[in-house]
């Protein structure tokens, strides 16, 4: 059931009990003077009167945003709504009591109208309180329902960043190597650490240094060189006016990543990945060549992988609007070229 | 036991050597870098087990068993590929995580050296008999079957199906070829369409056109082509 359908089945349940009841009772009270019949009317309209009225107080208390008041102010204002409410509706009865001629004038008194008033604001307060405790049960299970998706984004994220096929494999190399050269299987103890590190604590929403970046992703040209050993030929050249930049953390790696995955590492040759940068305008341009072969089956790979070409796109956008710039293309035949442009910030 | 290993990574395959020293049951016979480096290691040096990574440039590791005929025992080696591994039914497939641990290993070795005493002396035949085992791929399915499993071979289009258990997948070989490679003691050429496992056959009744019609265990009905119905009862009763 949506909640309106579910908030109207109350309101119109509960007002037909409310009526009902001071039908009975002034059946009980009034039974023995034959005149109950014309009290009827009246009873049935306060009650239309209270739901017409709760739910205007409903409409006020939404748009104003209360459910987001501290409860002291709410309930100040739940007290007073409740005695606005509750002596309005006994005024409006007493007009309809009048049109009808069931006027007395004893129902002006000041003993009448706090005895009539209480009753109805009591009844318009605790309609508030089954009305504001449901709507923060409610709140609070959006709030634990959307933590729970923050989460699990968070953790799929996370699982994509430290790209367990790479992790393992390059453990697996590391324990080959201690045999066979116990100095290199340090190093690259040191290298693997630092990955990892960096993919943990790495804030996505923020800029990293582009030195801090580019060192990462030199270690982790290094261990991928270790596993395909002369498969693999690298190269890196940074222009020094690099490091004034701030680039998106783990872009660069994770577009390094994918010219190995999707490139180098289908070829049984091997094939080359280098990486150069420049300045032009104030503006840094990344450049990463790698041998392959774009093509659209693996362009759906890498939008697969979720830190992909779409999402490198959109992070690009959020953090410099559309000042930054990226495309990945065949250069050549059996060159794969990525390429970000980025303003300073 | 000769192993043959297959992993495009030096590092890898040096380390899986020596975590089999250990082991004096296994041979190693070779080496190969790719799967069609695997492939003609495989026809060449026909080995009883095969230590297989699933990720290669070139072809994967399921691209290969999908062209051998038979397949020798396998072990998956992989770092990390769920979705491959869970295409298999659970208990038909050994697989090791790398880095590799030295229990698990022995493990996998232990689990197979039972296998292959139950299976006996193998055949001097080079045909696929049914002590033999054939991968078969359907979709996103896989299988190691053993022959002696599989009831009916059914040929269809370019395609064979494989007939076992409740499973009949598609295998792209033709029934002439299969036909040949198969050991005509357990296999029997029912028509052009059927190939018999003669050891699931429970009742032989005469059909039309001095025909038979071969029911097998399971419920399959095949009938036997007049040209062949001779040779199918003198070899029934042998």
């Amino acid at each position: 059931m949506n909640k309106n359908k579910f908030y109207w089945s109350l309101q119109i349940l509960g007002w037909s009990f409310y009526a009902i009841i001071n039908i009975i009772v002034a059946n009980i009270v009034l039974g023995n003077q034959g005149t109950v019949a014309i009290w009827y009317f009246p009873l049935i309209t306060e009650a239309v009167f209270f739901l017409l009225a709760t739910h205007f107080f409903r409409f006020i208390s939404k748009r104003l945003k209360w459910i987001y008041l501290s409860i002291g102010l709410l309930s100040i204002r739940v007290v007073l709504s409740s005695i606005i409410i509750g002596s309005s509706i006994y005024l409006l009865r007493i007009g309809v009591s009048f049109v009808l001629d069931l006027y007395g004038s004893e129902s002006l008194s000041l003993a009448n109208i706090l005895g009539n008033t209480f009753p109805n604001t009591l009844v318009v307060f605790i309609w508030s309180l089954f009305y504001f405790i449901f709507q923060y049960f409610d709140r609070y299970n959006k709030s634990l329902k959307h933590e729970a998706e923050l989460h699990q984004m968070e953790l799929n994220n996370l699982k994509s960043q430290l790209n367990p096929h790479f992790i393992f494999n390059s453990l697996n190399s590391i324990r080959a190597l201690v045999d066979e050269n116990p100095i290199k299987s340090k190093t690259a103890i040191t290298q693997l650490s630092n990955i990892l590190r960096n993919s943990l604590t790495t804030d996505q929403n923020k800029v990293a240094r582009f030195e801090d970046e580019i060192k990462i992703v030199k270690d982790y040209l290094s261990l991928e060189t270790i596993r395909y050993e002369e498969r693999l030929q690298t190269e890196v050249v940074i222009h020094p006016k690099s490091y004034d930049y701030y680039i998106p953390p783990l872009m660069l790696q994770t577009l390094v990543e994918n010219g190995i995955k999707h490139g180098i590492s289908k070829l049984k040759g091997g094939g080359s990945l280098s990486i150069h940068t420049t300045i032009d305008n104030d503006q840094l341009k990344i450049q990463i060549r790698n041998t392959g072969k774009l093509t659209s089956q693996n362009i759906d790979g890498i939008n697969v992988r979720g830190l992909g070409i779409s999402n490198t796109k959109k992070r690009l956008k959020l953090i410099f609007n559309n000042k930054a710039h990226f495309r990945i293309i065949n250069e050549t035949p059996n060159t794969v070229l990525t390429e970000i442009i980025l303003p300073k910030v | 036991m000769k192993a043959l290993i297959i992993d495009d990574e030096r590092l890898a395959r040096k380390e899986l050597i020596n975590l089999l020293e250990e082991h004096n049951s296994i041979e190693i016979i070779g080496e190969a870098v790719n799967v069609d480096e695997a492939y003609d290691m495989i026809n060449r040096l026909s080995p009883d087990l095969l230590f297989l990574d699933i990720q290669m440039p070139g072809k994967t590791g399921f691209q290969l068993l999908e062209m051998l005929d038979s397949t020798p025992n396998v072990i998956f080696t992989t770092a990390y590929d769920e979705y491959a591994i869970k295409a298999f039914d659970v208990n038909a497939l050994d697989y090791l995580l790398k880095p590799i641990q030295p229990e698990r290993l022995a493990d996998s070795l232990g689990k197979l050296s039972n296998i292959e005493d139950k299976k006996g002396e193998p055949d001097s035949l080079s045909k696929l008999g049914l002590q033999d085992q054939v991968f078969v791929k359907d979709g996103d399915k896989c299988w190691f079957v053993s022959l002696s499993n599989v009831r009916l071979f059914e040929s269809d289009g370019n395609y064979i199906k494989v007939y076992f258990d409740n499973f009949k997948p598609m295998i792209h070989k033709s029934l002439n070829a299969l036909d040949e490679k198969l050991d005509h003691r357990s296999f029997f050429r029912a028509s052009r369409k059927h190939i018999v496992n003669l050891n699931w056959v429970e009742g032989i009744e005469p059909w039309f056109n001095g025909g038979l019609m071969v029911k097998l265990k399971g419920g399959d009905k095949v009938e036997v082509s007049r040209r062949q119905a001779a040779k199918f009862k003198e070899k029934m009763s042998l």
